[in-house]
């Protein structure tokens, strides 16, 4: 039997083999074994909570927050939280929309995305990608979008487009259709991002789109917003919660964005319609670092 | 659950015996029996170190592919700054944070052929390997590497 001393160098020893042999895989096991472990705490999708739930998150917080959640009371009813994991913009703008078509059938919108999917499909194949890597993602998506027109044999209620949008082999396919499809944007338009990723990252377009928009659990920026909404043609509003004074002088106000897809192209003769701004029907709300969905009154 | 995952590697599988003939510095090869296990050959490249070598590699596919990298290591000994000296394991980003469903294995093949010609000595697996290049050493280096290249990586002569 080894007495304490020698237990404790044994002990010491094993550790700095454990620290000799700690590998990228550990790191990255461990890794994702606190994700799963956070995953416990929040679904991917939150409940719709009333308003005053972010009131009370920042109780004793800055005063300028407070303020400006008092006007966010005047114009929004709902806040739905999404999990911090790095794709909430992205999971964000799936339920939205997909909860709008749900709520209003509109069959000509859902027809019209089609179109622009269907040139987001040219779009990777002309850059390149094999089709077999994309399918997949595309086919889920365009599964979720029939799905919540009603008089389908497979149509869902509210409750379960709540539940696919929880169920990661669904969640997170869709996050993934929506990263090839800012990807392909971005490098179809490489002339235009290029500015806005070298002010961001000072990186390659190729390389931003390896490394931030295509791996799963990037961060999204105007970059990748600015992508999607014009790839799909869907305008987007982001409403901005930080501590910064708005617009108008030394009174507090909340700034927001529309995210409003450039007009569409010639040759797409059938999203022609109409070069008026269009209300953004997909409202979020974005504190640094996060982005929710937000419901207007 | 891991039924995309399988339909996924099926095609990957067909593709792999469509591309065999275009790309001969790969065999990419299915276990028989588990199709979330794969093993390839790659050839080194030329005017590298590694040429004249065939380099064995393990796949081992996780449940959550293609959203999750498949894991890739050396099983043939080699002196690279990226690739653990002992265990085989490749530090390449889109094994890890960059990894993305549109790579797939053939493509990460290719990536580590491309890797095995470009080592990146600032983040490396083997800090021999590493220093040598970082300090300048580029025939101290090459030569090592070539030594483990005829140990490991070559047929005997019989």
């Amino acid at each position: 039997m080894q007495n304490q001393d020698a237990s404790e160098t044994s002990v010491q020893t094993s550790e700095v083999d454990d620290w000799a042999n700690f590998r990228d895989d550990d790191i990255l096991q461990q890794q994702s074994a606190i994700v799963t472990e956070e995953a416990g705490k929040i679904p991917f999708l939150g409940d719709k909570e009333p308003l005053t739930s972010l009131a009370a998150e920042y109780k004793s917080g800055s005063p300028i927050l407070l303020e400006k959640i008092k006007l966010l009371n005047e114009q929004y009813a709902a806040i739905r939280r999404t999990r911090g994991d790095g794709n909430c913009f992205f999971r964000s703008f799936m339920f939205a929309y997909l909860e709008h078509i749900l709520e209003s059938q509109d069959r000509a919108e859902v027809d019209r995305i089609k179109t622009n999917v269907e040139e987001c499909r040219k779009t990777l194949l002309s850059l390149g990608y094999v089709e077999f890597t994309f399918e997949d993602f595309f086919t889920l998506f365009l599964e979720q979008l029939e799905s919540v027109l009603s008089g389908n044999e497979d149509s869902i209620s509210h409750d379960e487009l709540v539940q696919r949008s929880r169920d990661q082999s669904i969640s997170d396919y869709v996050v993934m259709f929506f990263r090839f499809i800012a990807s392909g944007e971005i490098k179809k338009r490489s002339e235009f991002y290029e500015p806005f990723i070298q002010g961001l990252t000072n990186t390659s377009v190729q390389q931003f789109c390896k490394s931030s928009v295509e791996p799963m659990g990037e961060e999204s920026d105007h970059v990748h917003i600015t992508a999607l909404s014009d790839a799909l043609g869907v305008p987007i509003r982001v409403v901005y919660l930080d501590r910064s004074h708005g617009d108008k002088g030394s009174s507090v106000s909340v700034n927001h964005h529309d995210f409003t897809p450039v007009a569409c192209d010639l040759t797409n003769a059938t999203s022609a319609s109409g070069s008026e701004a269009v209300k953004p029907f997909v409202t979020l709300l974005y504190r640094p670092g996060h982005y929710d969905i937000l419901y207007p009154k | 659950m891991n039924q995309a995952s399988r339909a996924r590697l099926f095609k990957e599988y067909k593709e792999v015996q469509r591309e065999k003939v275009a790309d001969p510095d790969i065999q990419l090869v299915c276990d028989e029996a588990n199709i979330f296990k794969w093993t390839a050959l790659v050839k080194g490249p030329s005017e590298t170190p590694f040429e004249g070598g065939v380099f064995q590699l393990a796949f081992s596919v996780p449940d959550q592919y293609p959203l999750q990298p498949p894991q890739v290591k050396f099983l043939t000994k080699i002196f690279h700054p990226n690739v653990h000296f002992k265990t085989g394991e490749i530090c390449l980003d889109i094994l890890k944070n960059a990894w993305s469903p549109a790579w797939t294995l053939q493509s990460v093949c290719r990536a580590i052929i491309a890797l095995m010609a470009h080592p990146e000595p600032d983040s490396p697996l083997n800090c021999d390997s590493g220093n040598l290049l970082r300090s300048g050493d580029i025939r101290g280096y090459q030569s090592m590497a070539r030594m483990y290249t005829r140990l490991a990586a070559m047929p005997k002569k019989g």
